[in-house]
């Protein structure tokens, strides 16, 4: 009696939790999952690598389905025609003590081989294409190296030559010419990482000691989410990057903006410094620092980075650049034609031309921005520029801060 | 008579100066003494069993709390530190604290019975084994109770982020001596079961003759002693590193990180066998006993079990298809891991041939082992997927890998070992798990399972990397984690219904006679809870499933074994080994030592050299007496003489020749 009064209760909760979850679904939660389109989707794929990849799956998808549906329903029908239904039948004389079959054995064993044939050609195929530029492409390839830090990504173009400095070096938003063949060495310097554009290319580890490399090709210009994929300490998860993809004449335009050096803004005679925005808010722990504008339309959030904001308070920049350098910034990061020569951090040469802050991880605006020069550990757990407000003694009063916010926003 | 060949051997014994009188030789049948001292293959896989259920709970609050950091994007329930800590202990934990010491319970426990010998080959090296598994628990779980924390390398423990610059606090330390004394426990265990299966097999067990678990055990214990000395030597290279500034995998005096990956897969990989290898074994007892059939091909499925444990060594760099190993490598290592579907498919395939033409008993066991079986089947086939090379470059590191392994790991290890608890408790304990509850845990299990892991192939695919402790909520992923989430909370739930029903019984459950399922095995001979000596008589084999066998042969089985009786009695009774502390104390010198090289700080000044080397010394001073008293009292044993109801005299020493 207990028991069944314990299963119309479970029942009971078992309707509850049903309807429970019918309600969620209808109040317009987004429960499709299995659409699997999202930024990083290695599904909707944009270039032919991840496609060469994707091709490779979905024949060890329909492979191992098949033999699933096969097997397993091979499995059901016997679990459930052989199935004693009554405590009789479990009891009967037992059934022919069989020891089993060679012929079948060796039948099911030679299906195994040939279905693992159908997945092995495709995938001899795609190791040999996904690991290089094709021969054919080799004249026309981009080469971009890129290099994984403790909690970022570095990368330089050999063939952007500045003059005085060497390759054109730019952090955590790597730009390409769309419809050419990328090749990227990676390189580490601290621990190891993984480079990874899922709807670019599979992800290549960035080993300290290696020289790896790894190729992708954006079909079309894009802008396109890429995160480390290799556990790299206290803050891995927000280790994150962009890649742009731009037309040959947008990608030339850009390259000969970031050659150049850092933008110059003659303080207007008369202007005082007065911050321009509000008061920094409290910022919760992992709180987004992404806003719908830029989600839904990212490239246009980028290209509109490249221009000088409208109504700049050049006084306030002009103090910003002063403390770039009396707060010590200078000594890990560089802003050519400023006097920063630091190579320990990013290069801030064109900062405020970028769409993300923070190893992709925020957005690029001036509320992100003052929210991580505040409190960069808050933002990024363990990062070495926590560590060095601290080993430095550096102290930011929010004026300090709106200043710097200013002065970085105004390298475009 | 070849039944009294153990007896013949250690007649010998009997005549040797007893050595008792200046060893301590502990009597105690009860309290802590008589666990502490124990020899009993029966009491030490009880406490295998005991102490990775302990710790099968804690990696499941682990599991839990990671669950509940990602059930919202942006979650605030962990600091990253905190969650990279968390996944660290969990796959640590549920690896080398969980599955593997559960399967070494059934190792313990019921490999011995089901060849027919009344203990393992080394009594003591057992309860050794037991206890070095138990001072490697405590190490790697030390962190917890320290300033410096538990360890957040990762189970993987890369270098260089587990080197010295990247990690500077002791946590990976304690990691490293955990790991190692777990690596003893291992080997010392396996060489144990290696000797006892070809050794001390009854009179007629052939080799194809053992039950499929034995086999499965003989094989993963070459597994483990193969693939430990790898990580070992990877761990010493490591502490070397850390401890003497060597310059194993230091990048900047030039260390090859990458050396690293290799030897830690070449030991995990087989690992991993080492984890599915058993719970394949158990299965494959489960299976037949419930069709009330024989096991459909067993050279075939004993063959695919040894050739997959040959080629899980060829097979390790498919855990590094993304390091740059160049095509030729990539292809061949892909090509070997396909290859490797084949015999583990072959034993799916033997499993329904089991089944077809049975008479199935749809009893707990048996659920648990059709769910082990097709949620094997899911995992196997995303193993596939991840074999082909390209399709991995995207799977690698992210969220399908996880899933994958889950459907192994639980789907597959723990469902079938969460099935040989059921199958065996009435055997162990004489006490049977309701059939109500078993099957109720079961359902709650295998839906929780399901939800939680199911969506986790979809959050790779969307691109989800592994080891994150947050993610923003606009890349399409916050449903799958919330379902997930909501699945790990039913599992916990499932998983606590199963373990307070085992419980319950295991104090008050119904009590039932001897051989509850019709089984096949041996094991199943005897009464329940079987005495401490086992076999009253070693029994002959005459078939496979030599239990059926002498079922449908009572007579003839009666008559052989009264006569072996006599025989036996006329060698002296039933011989049996020694209790003794010194296996604990040795284990115990190695918990301090390990204690002194991990965790006592790492001070420049004069002082260190004095407090690391002095505690290490003295665990080394332990360990050295421990083992040097265990191996100077001598292995005597003593005799029992059965009266005809098969009651042991109550006072052993009485007993003693």
């Amino acid at each position: 009696m207990r028991l069944s009064s314990l299963l119309t209760s479970t029942a009971r909760w078992g309707r509850a939790g049903f309807a429970l979850g019918a309600l969620a679904l209808l109040s317009g939660c987004d429960y499709n999952f299995w659409r699997m389109d999202g930024h990083q989707s290695t599904i909707t794929v944009a270039g032919p690598v991840a496609r060469s990849q994707l091709e490779v799956f979905y024949v060890t998808c329909w492979v191992t389905l098949v033999i699933f549906i096969l097997v397993g329903g091979v499995l059901a029908y016997a679990s459930l025609k052989f199935r004693a239904k009554t405590e009789a039948e479990e009891k009967a004389v037992p059934p022919e003590q069989g020891h089993g079959n060679p012929l079948i054995e060796l039948g099911l064993i030679g299906a195994s081989v040939l279905a693992l044939v159908i997945i092995a050609i495709p995938t001899l195929k795609g190791i040999w294409y996904t690991y290089d530029v094709p021969e054919e492409r080799k004249a026309d390839t981009y080469e971009i190296t890129a290099t994984g830090y403790q909690w970022w990504f570095k990368f330089e173009y050999p063939s952007e030559q500045i003059a005085g400095t060497g390759a054109l070096t730019t952090g955590n938003e790597l730009v390409i010419p769309a419809g050419r063949p990328v090749r990227v060495n990676v390189r580490a310097i601290d621990v190891i990482h993984s480079f990874w554009v899922p709807k670019l290319a599979g992800k290549v580890d960035m080993i300290p000691n290696r020289g790896n490399f790894l190729w992708l090709q954006a079909d079309e210009p894009g802008y396109f989410w890429g995160q480390c994929a290799e556990y790299c300490g206290d803050s891995h998860a927000v280790m994150r990057f962009r890649v742009i993809a731009l037309s040959p004449k947008d990608f030339a335009d850009w390259v000969a903006q970031q050659t150049s050096p850092a933008r110059n803004v003659t303080p207007k005679p008369g202007e005082s410094p007065k911050a321009q925005f509000a008061s920094l808010r409290t910022f919760k722990q992992n709180e987004t620092g992404i806003t719908d504008k830029y989600d839904i339309a990212p490239l246009e959030a980028w290209k509109a980075k490249q221009f000088p904001e409208k109504g700049e308070n050049t006084a306030l920049v002009a103090q910003g650049k002063a403390l770039f350098a009396a707060k010590t910034c200078v000594s890990c990061h560089e802003i050519r034609g400023h006097g920063a020569a630091g190579i320990s951090g990013p290069n801030l040469t064109h900062i405020g031309a970028r769409s993300t802050l923070a190893a992709g991880l925020i957005e690029n605006n001036t509320e992100q921005l003052q929210r991580w020069i505040h409190d960069p550990g808050a933002v990024k757990p363990g990062n070495k520029m926590a560590k060095g407000y601290l080993d430095n003694n550096i102290k930011l009063t929010p004026e300090d801060e709106v200043a710097l916010v200013a002065y970085l926003q105004s390298l475009k | 008579m070849e039944a009294t060949l153990k007896s013949d051997l250690h007649a010998k014994d009997t005549h040797a100066p007893a050595k008792s009188a200046i060893f301590w030789r502990p009597t105690a049948q009860t309290g802590l003494i008589s666990w502490l001292t124990t020899v009993d293959h029966k009491k030490i896989g009880f406490l295998y069993g005991v102490f990775a259920l302990f710790f099968f709970l804690v990696g499941g609050v682990e599991a839990l709390l990671i669950r509940l950091q990602l059930m919202y994007p942006n979650g605030t329930v962990l600091t990253a530190q905190q969650y990279n800590t968390m996944f660290t202990m969990h796959g640590t934990t549920m690896i080398f604290l969980a599955v593997m010491p559960l399967s070494a319970a059934f190792f313990n426990f019921i490999m011995p019975l089901q060849i027919g010998a009344r203990d393992v080959a080394f009594p003591r090296l057992n309860a050794f084994s037991l206890w070095t598994f138990v001072a490697g628990a405590i190490i790697v779980n030390l962190g917890w109770f320290m300033h410096d924390g538990a360890p957040d390398g990762g189970w993987v423990g890369y270098s260089p982020l587990t080197s010295k610059s990247y990690t500077p606090d002791h946590s990976i330390d304690m990691w490293v001596m955990g790991l190692q004394l777990l690596g003893v426990a291992s080997i010392a265990a396996s060489l144990n079961f290696i000797v006892t299966i070809i050794n001390l097999r009854a009179p007629g067990m052939t080799m194809m003759r053992l039950p499929v678990f034995t086999w499965m055990t003989l094989i993963t214990a070459f597994l483990i002693v193969l693939s430990f000395p790898f990580i070992t030597i990877a761990l010493v290279e490591l502490m070397m590193d850390r401890l003497f500034g060597t310059n194993f995998f230091e990048v900047s005096n030039g260390g090859m990180p990458i050396l690293w990956q290799h030897l830690f897969w070449v030991f995990g990989h087989p690992e991993v066998y080492i984890l599915i290898l058993p719970a394949m074994g158990i299965v494959s007892e489960i299976l037949p006993t419930f069709s009330r059939k024989p096991l459909f091909g067993y050279p075939i499925v004993v063959f695919s079990g040894a050739s997959i444990g040959f080629l899980g060594f060829s097979v390790w760099s498919h855990h590094m298809f993304t390091t740059g190993m160049g095509t030729m490598a990539t292809a061949a290592f892909s090509l070997a891991t396909m290859a490797i579907a084949v015999p583990t498919g072959v034993k799916i395939f033997n499993w329904i041939g089991t089944l077809w033409g049975g008479h199935i008993s749809m009893r707990t066991p048996m659920m648990f082992a059709l769910g082990f079986v097709w949620m094997f089947m899911i995992g196997g086939f995303s193993g596939v997927m991840h074999s082909a090379a390209p399709a991995d470059a995207q799977q690698q590191d992210s969220y399908f890998v996880i899933a994958h392994f889950h459907y192994v790991l639980i789907g597959g290890s723990l469902f079938a070992l969460l099935a040989g608890i059921h199958y065996w408790f009435p055997l162990m304990f004489g006490r049977k798990v309701s059939e109500f509850w078993g099957k109720l845990s079961f359902w709650v299990i295998f839906a929780g399972f399901n939800i939680t892991f199911f969506p986790m192939h979809f959050l790779g695919l969307n691109g989800m990397p592994r080891r994150t402790f947050t993610y923003d909520a606009n890349l399409g992923w916050n449903a799958a984690n919330f379902i997930a989430t909501i699945g790990a909370l039913i599992l916990g739930v499932g998983i606590f219904i199963y373990f307070a029903v085992m419980v319950y019984t295991f104090l008050k459950g119904e009590k039932v006679a001897k051989d509850v399922w019709d089984a096949r095995t041996l094991e199943w001979s005897l009464p329940n809870p079987p005495p401490e000596y086992n076999y009253r008589v070693i029994p002959t084999v005459h078939a496979r499933d030599a239990y059926w066998y002498n079922k449908q042969h009572k007579e003839e089985i009666a008559q052989e074994e009264a006569e072996h009786a006599k025989a036996e009695a006329a060698h002296g009774g039933i011989h049996m080994p020694h209790q003794s502390i010194y296996p604990f104390v040795a284990s115990l010198g190695l918990l301090i030592a390990a204690v002194g090289i991990a965790v006592v700080d790492h001070d420049p000044s004069p002082g260190f050299w004095g407090k690391k080397i002095g505690l290490s010394m003295i665990g080394g001073v332990v360990m050295l007496a421990g083992i040097y008293f265990w191996a100077l009292e001598g292995n005597e044993g003593y005799h029992l003489h059965l009266d005809d109801e098969g009651h042991a005299p109550a006072d052993k020493n009485a007993a003693k020749h």
